[in-house]
């Protein structure tokens, strides 16, 4: 490996000794700082929680009021949830089946309403008046302890 | 005298009673039905197949040819089935079809043994028409129910091969009102097909499949049809677009329309052909529909511009966040709360391109900043992402670095150590 001429008899320098051990330990070091990163950046929850998927977490028993409804996080899009003067759960998707504005449910309806064209459905989501085409997407809803679990119905 | 009359007063409702269908239970459809086996081998106009007939809704429910033609098509030879004391009459004329048909179909309480809910005010509605009406001036050429209906295989609307079913509806009304030389005594314009066949209506029904957009008939009635008329088209429009008719009911040109005699929502949409709404149409550029009636330096002229700048500066940001947040999304970073929101800044942007129709700079005005604010967060939002996305780039950059440096020093190590051994053993 030496080069011929270069006398190996000689003792390595201290100085290239230490030069190649900080290399090394700072080396080490800065990997292990970029492998520990991510790791704590995962442990630290973020802001919010979905279940991914099908299935999300809704909301908690006792949020809504009956003959009320509100909107929730499904994936990207908006689902609406409907705590009906039934006091039944009833989950829908939110976009509008017309141009996807966002519905809303009309306690003084017991509808849900869309609010860009006076769009209507009931609380299955059959489109009943105004110009929306189709029916909104209904999800099944599931309380479980005090959680109100939405979840995408399997297609037949 | 007067018992004469009574006598025949009596008679006469009498046998009207007899023949009348509430009375008579339709044939059983096992029964024989001699016409068909002459009819089915005859030609046009005489001919009707067993096939076409089997077809018709009439047919189903047991009905026979006899209902319509009289006679008795039990009776095998055709002077016993066709003799005018069995009440044959053949060929109907034209001008008393409406009645015929009638006979059944305004008999409410006969009706209701085959459909309860079907509507029994056809007739009525029919001498309301501009059809019923030239037939009662003696013009036979209008339409009368089997023009629209078909005459031997008569089907439900719910049947998609009906004549009267959504879908067919504008085809079955062109046959006369887009045939130039038919239409040519009633001196009316043939176009309306052609141009229902390009507006956003018939895109709703024939090709997204939503059956309940409207057609012909949704606008001018079907048995009753006749133009809405200048003062009641905005009534026609608002059954299905009613913030719409609410704000332009608010709007100046409410008055100003009124006064210039110009009907609501045509005007601006135009009425067979209406193409979906653009923002185009707003602004002075050549597809405005202000520039009809504004011109440079007054006050609406103005209006339109700002009106047209608002929502293009709204449809911008919306666009501009819009893309940044998909960037994002594919380059793997989380945005879905943001796209969430995204969505009411969508919601803002439509809900002013109705609101539009009040006319009203400021009440746009509300939409345009309720969007415009959201458009702001959800941007920032999809650059913080993009950040986010650079920064970690970066650390796979440095980590990959601080590898290559372990990998490095490791070697001169070792090196270092093997270059010791040798000098020990050597
Ligand atoms: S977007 Fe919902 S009714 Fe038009």
């Amino acid at each position: 490996m030496n080069a011929p001429g270069v006398d190996i008899s000689q003792p390595p320098l201290p100085l290239r000794r230490r030069l190649v051990e900080l290399l090394l330990g700072g080396g080490l070091l800065a990997s292990a700082a970029s492998f520990l990163y991510p790791i704590l950046r995962y442990i630290v929850p973020p802001p919010s929680a979905d279940l991914g998927g099908d299935t999300v977490v809704a909301g908690k028993v006792g949020d809504l009021k009956p003959n009320s409804g509100r909107i929730f996080r499904f994936g990207s899009k908006p689902g609406l949830l409907v705590f009906t003067a039934d006091r039944e759960y009833r989950a829908l998707s939110a976009t509008c089946t017309h141009l996807d504005c966002t519905v809303q449910y009309r306690d003084d309806l017991h509808q849900v309403w869309c609010a860009c064209h006076n769009g209507i459905y009931d609380l299955n989501g059959r489109n009943v008046s105004g110009p929306p085409p189709r029916p909104l997407e209904s999800y099944e809803v599931h309380v479980q302890g005090d959680e109100i679990v939405v979840t995408r119905r399997q297609k037949a | 005298m007067t018992r004469r009359v009574l006598q025949t007063a009596i008679l006469t409702l009498l046998l009207a009673a007899l023949g009348s269908p509430g009375l008579a239970p339709p044939a059983a459809a096992q029964q024989p039905n001699t016409c068909l086996d002459c009819h089915s081998e005859f030609p046009e106009p005489l001919g009707v197949t067993r096939e076409k007939f089997a077809a018709d809704v009439h047919a189903q429910k047991g009905l026979t040819c006899a209902s319509c033609h009289g006679g008795d098509p039990t009776k095998a030879t055709p002077e016993e089935s066709m003799s005018r004391a069995a009440g044959f009459r053949g060929h109907v004329d034209r001008r008393q079809v409406p009645d015929l048909c009638a006979r059944c179909h305004s008999d409410a309480a006969y009706m209701r043994q085959y459909n309860p809910s079907l509507r029994t005010d056809q007739l009525s509605q029919y001498h309301t028409s501009v059809h019923g009406k030239r037939l009662a001036q003696g013009d036979a050429r209008v339409a009368v129910c089997t023009d629209c209906h078909s005459v031997h295989d008569i089907r439900p609307g719910s049947d998609a091969r009906a004549t009267i079913h959504p879908l067919n509806i504008a085809e079955t009304c062109s046959r006369c009102h887009s045939d130039a030389a038919y239409m040519k005594p009633y001196k009316i314009p043939t176009d309306q097909y052609a141009g229902y066949k390009e507006s956003v209506h018939h895109r709703a029904l024939a090709v997204r499949g939503d059956l309940s957009a409207p057609t012909c008939t949704t606008c001018h009635g079907n048995h009753g049809a006749a133009p809405p008329g200048v003062a009641s088209v905005e009534f026609v429009c608002s059954n299905c677009h009613v913030f719409q008719a609410q704000l332009f009911d608010t709007s100046p040109h409410k008055s100003a329309f009124e006064a210039a005699g110009l009907p609501a929502c045509v005007t601006c949409h135009s009425n067979h052909r209406v193409v979906a709404p653009g923002d185009a149409m707003l602004g002075t550029g050549p597809q405005s529909a202000c520039t009809g009636c504004h011109v440079e330096g007054d006050g609406g002229y103005t209006a339109a511009l700002s009106f047209q700048r608002r929502i293009a500066e709204l449809q911008t940001a919306v666009e501009r966040s819009g893309e940044i947040l998909n960037r994002a999304e594919q380059y793997g970073m989380e945005v879905s709360e943001a796209k969430l929101e995204q969505a009411q800044a969508r919601d803002a942007l439509t809900k002013a391109r109705v609101t539009i129709h009040s006319f009203q700079i400021d009440q746009v005005e509300k939409d345009v900043q309720a969007g415009l604010k959201i458009t702001e967060k959800t941007y920032q939002a999809g650059v913080l992402a993009l950040q986010e996305r650079d920064f970690r780039r970066k650390g796979l950059g440095i980590s990959l670095l601080a590898i290559l440096v372990v990998l490095v020093g490791l070697r001169l190590y070792i090196r270092q150590i093997e270059s010791g051994e040798g000098k020990g053993s050597a």
